[in-house]
């Protein structure tokens, strides 16, 4: 008797804790009955469901999940090949959709995987490689995502954000980006190189020019000055000559005398002259 | 006191009849006890504690000594709030001020079709200890993946010159924006704390040639100072010459004038003798001339009627003569 109410509360609480479930912030959970779903639980905390077997409760990620795609080579419009890396985050929305037709997250990425790399693909194909690098990457990438969104909407699936991490040229592409930076720095170089000369030139130039103009307005300067002094001179001996020229004549002849005879100098001179007459008369 | 003895395996036991006949419920009662107990937990200082009952949060709390029910009914998390969390983009610090590049990171294009080398360190931390727990899958990964897309996506937008030199805040702080758009597009409960460019350099293979570049502006500088000595030796020494030229000038023209002034003195005063007794005057100078040329001076002196013909002169100078008869 004893062990039969023994068995009772064990067979009980069995039943009673196959009734009683937990449903965390992080999870979602589809109720089954007999494998018909039944209802979908969003809400976190304690639920209540038939025992097992008649009801089953299958539990989903509530959460962002992350799909890291593998780096793809895809063609832009311009044909040029470009290495495209790009993740994905998305989560369960519908997990009773999900549960009917992909069942599991594995299989999930899978049919992400396959929409999002031909949507990728496609919009890629749509622009040229300076564009995707470029300025509108995230209006593609903006596309992207809301053509997947539609695409795995219903799989009960949302695809929040689709973003390139990296877009890479192959190889050999980058090689020939190499080389042309190279060769636009050496112009680089280069330019300076012959703006310094060209600087140089001109400032040596310059300052040639200006220092023959500053020698040269000095040469009119100073031959100005001493044509001043000239004049003044001249104006000084005018004034003062013109009082008796004829003395001035006779001074200024005898000075001239004085300055033109020296001892290389033979003078001839007639006994009759003012000087010599009392020689002459003798 | 009886004993009961109890084999269990080879092994026997004696156990007291006395603690057989209270049964299972002291190991109930203490297991009950031990049960309530490890609820008790911990908030550090730089923590909180996000209680869950029944996996639906029911209170969030602050450091110190806690208590929840115990599970199943409660569970705790605690989460550091206030730790600055530090992801490295393009590079890893693998020892003391060592670092090792990731290439496959670093190496990026740029708006104009270049590459850049970038290296990148993003500082995060929590604002939403309930997002960041519940939201979303793989926070550091998330972190990671979304920072390598913001950074490349804002360096696509700019061209290389930029991205090397003045443009580095702007790419920063653009960096920045774009990845704490992308993370609360997730809904991460992540701060973004500081974005900073580390080092944003040419690639390996080129950089040779953008160092030129920096010596080729250097060159230039060079070139133009070298000219501007040159200048700033010349122009000087030419003024100068010009100020000794005026200098010169002005000399000549003072000397000239007084000069003058003195020859007219001296004029004057002569002519205020002349004027006393004219004629006696003029001989005096003339004397007083003849006494100073003609000491030195070679002379002749011919008789009258005579001093046109010079040909009788001829001999008297000692020279060779064709002309005399």
């Amino acid at each position: 008797m004893k062990k039969l109410g023994i068995a009772l509360i064990l067979l009980g609480s069995i039943i009673f804790f196959s009734t009683v479930f937990i449903v965390d912030m992080t999870e979602q959970v589809v109720i089954l009955q007999f494998g018909k779903p039944v209802k979908t639980i969003k809400e976190p905390g304690l639920h209540f469901k038939l025992p097992i077997p008649i009801q089953t409760a299958t539990v989903f990620d509530n959460r962002l999940l992350e799909y890291d795609v593998p780096p793809e080579e895809i063609l832009s419009k311009d044909k040029k090949s470009l290495i495209v890396d790009n993740y994905v985050r998305w989560k369960i929305v519908d997990p009773l959709l999900f549960l009917q037709t992909v069942q599991a997250i594995p299989t999930a990425i899978t049919r992400l995987d396959d929409i999002v790399y031909s949507e990728l693909r496609r919009e890629l194909g749509t622009h040229n490689m300076s564009d995707i690098i470029t300025e509108n990457r995230e209006i593609i990438m903006k596309q992207v995502t809301h053509n997947s969104k539609v695409a795995t909407s219903p799989y009960g699936i949302e695809v929040v954000d689709v973003r390139i991490k990296r877009v890479d040229l192959p190889k050999e592409n980058e090689k020939s980006i190499y080389a042309r930076m190279e060769a636009e720095r050496k112009r680089q170089a280069n330019k300076f190189r012959s703006e310094g000369e060209e600087e140089a030139q001109k400032i040596r130039a310059t300052t040639e020019k200006d220092k023959t103009i500053i020698l040269a307005n000095a040469y009119k300067e100073s031959q100005q000055i001493r044509g001043e002094g000239e004049a003044i001179a001249l104006e000084i001996y005018a004034k003062a000559f013109g009082a008796d020229p004829d003395f001035y004549e006779f001074v200024r002849t005898l000075e001239t005398y004085k300055k033109i005879i020296d001892e290389k100098t033979t003078l001839v001179l007639p006994s009759d002259s003012d000087l010599f007459k009392l020689i002459g008369n003798r | 006191m009886a004993n009961r003895r109890i084999i269990i395996g080879d092994k026997e036991y004696q156990i007291p009849e006395r603690l057989l006949s209270l049964g299972i419920t002291p190991v109930l009662g203490i297991g009950f006890f031990l049960w309530l107990a490890t609820g008790f937990y911990q908030v550090g200082p730089d923590e909180v504690g996000v209680v869950q009952r029944f996996g639906k949060v029911s209170r969030v709390v602050q450091s110190g000594l806690r208590y929840h029910f115990p599970y199943p009914v409660e569970t705790v998390n605690t989460p550091k709030v206030t730790e600055v969390k530090r992801i490295e983009i393009g590079f890893r610090t693998v020892g003391k001020n060592q670092f090792r590049t990731v290439e496959r990171e670093s190496i990026m294009l740029t708006g104009d079709e270049n590459i850049v080398d970038a290296e990148m360190i993003v500082q995060y931390k929590l604002k939403d200890p309930e997002a960041y727990l519940f939201n979303f899958v793989r926070p550091v990964l998330t972190v990671r993946e979304a920072s390598e897309a913001s950074l490349r996506t804002i360096i696509g937008r700019h061209g290389i010159d930029k991205a090397l030199t003045a443009g580095k805040l702007m790419i920063q702080e653009e960096t920045k924006t774009l990845l704490q758009s992308i993370l609360d597009k997730y809904d991460s409960g992540i701060q973004v704390v500081a974005v900073q460019l580390q080092d944003v350099s040419p690639p390996k293979s080129v950089i040779a040639a953008f160092k030129d570049v920096a010596s080729a502006k250097e060159d230039k500088n060079r070139l133009i100072n070298e000219a501007e000595g040159y200048r700033n030796d010349v122009i000087p020494k030419a003024r100068g010459e010009a100020q000794a030229m005026i200098r010169e000038a002005e000399g000549f023209k003072e000397a000239r004038m007084k000069r003058a002034e003195g020859d007219v003195a001296k004029f004057n005063s002569m002519l205020k003798e002349y004027k006393k007794g004219k004629s006696i005057t003029k001989k005096r100078l003339y004397l007083e001339a003849m006494e100073d040329i003609l000491p030195g001076v070679e002379k002749f002196i011919v008789p009258d009627g005579e001093g046109g013909n010079l040909l009788n002169l001829l001999n008297l100078t000692g020279k060779e003569s064709g002309g005399k008869k």
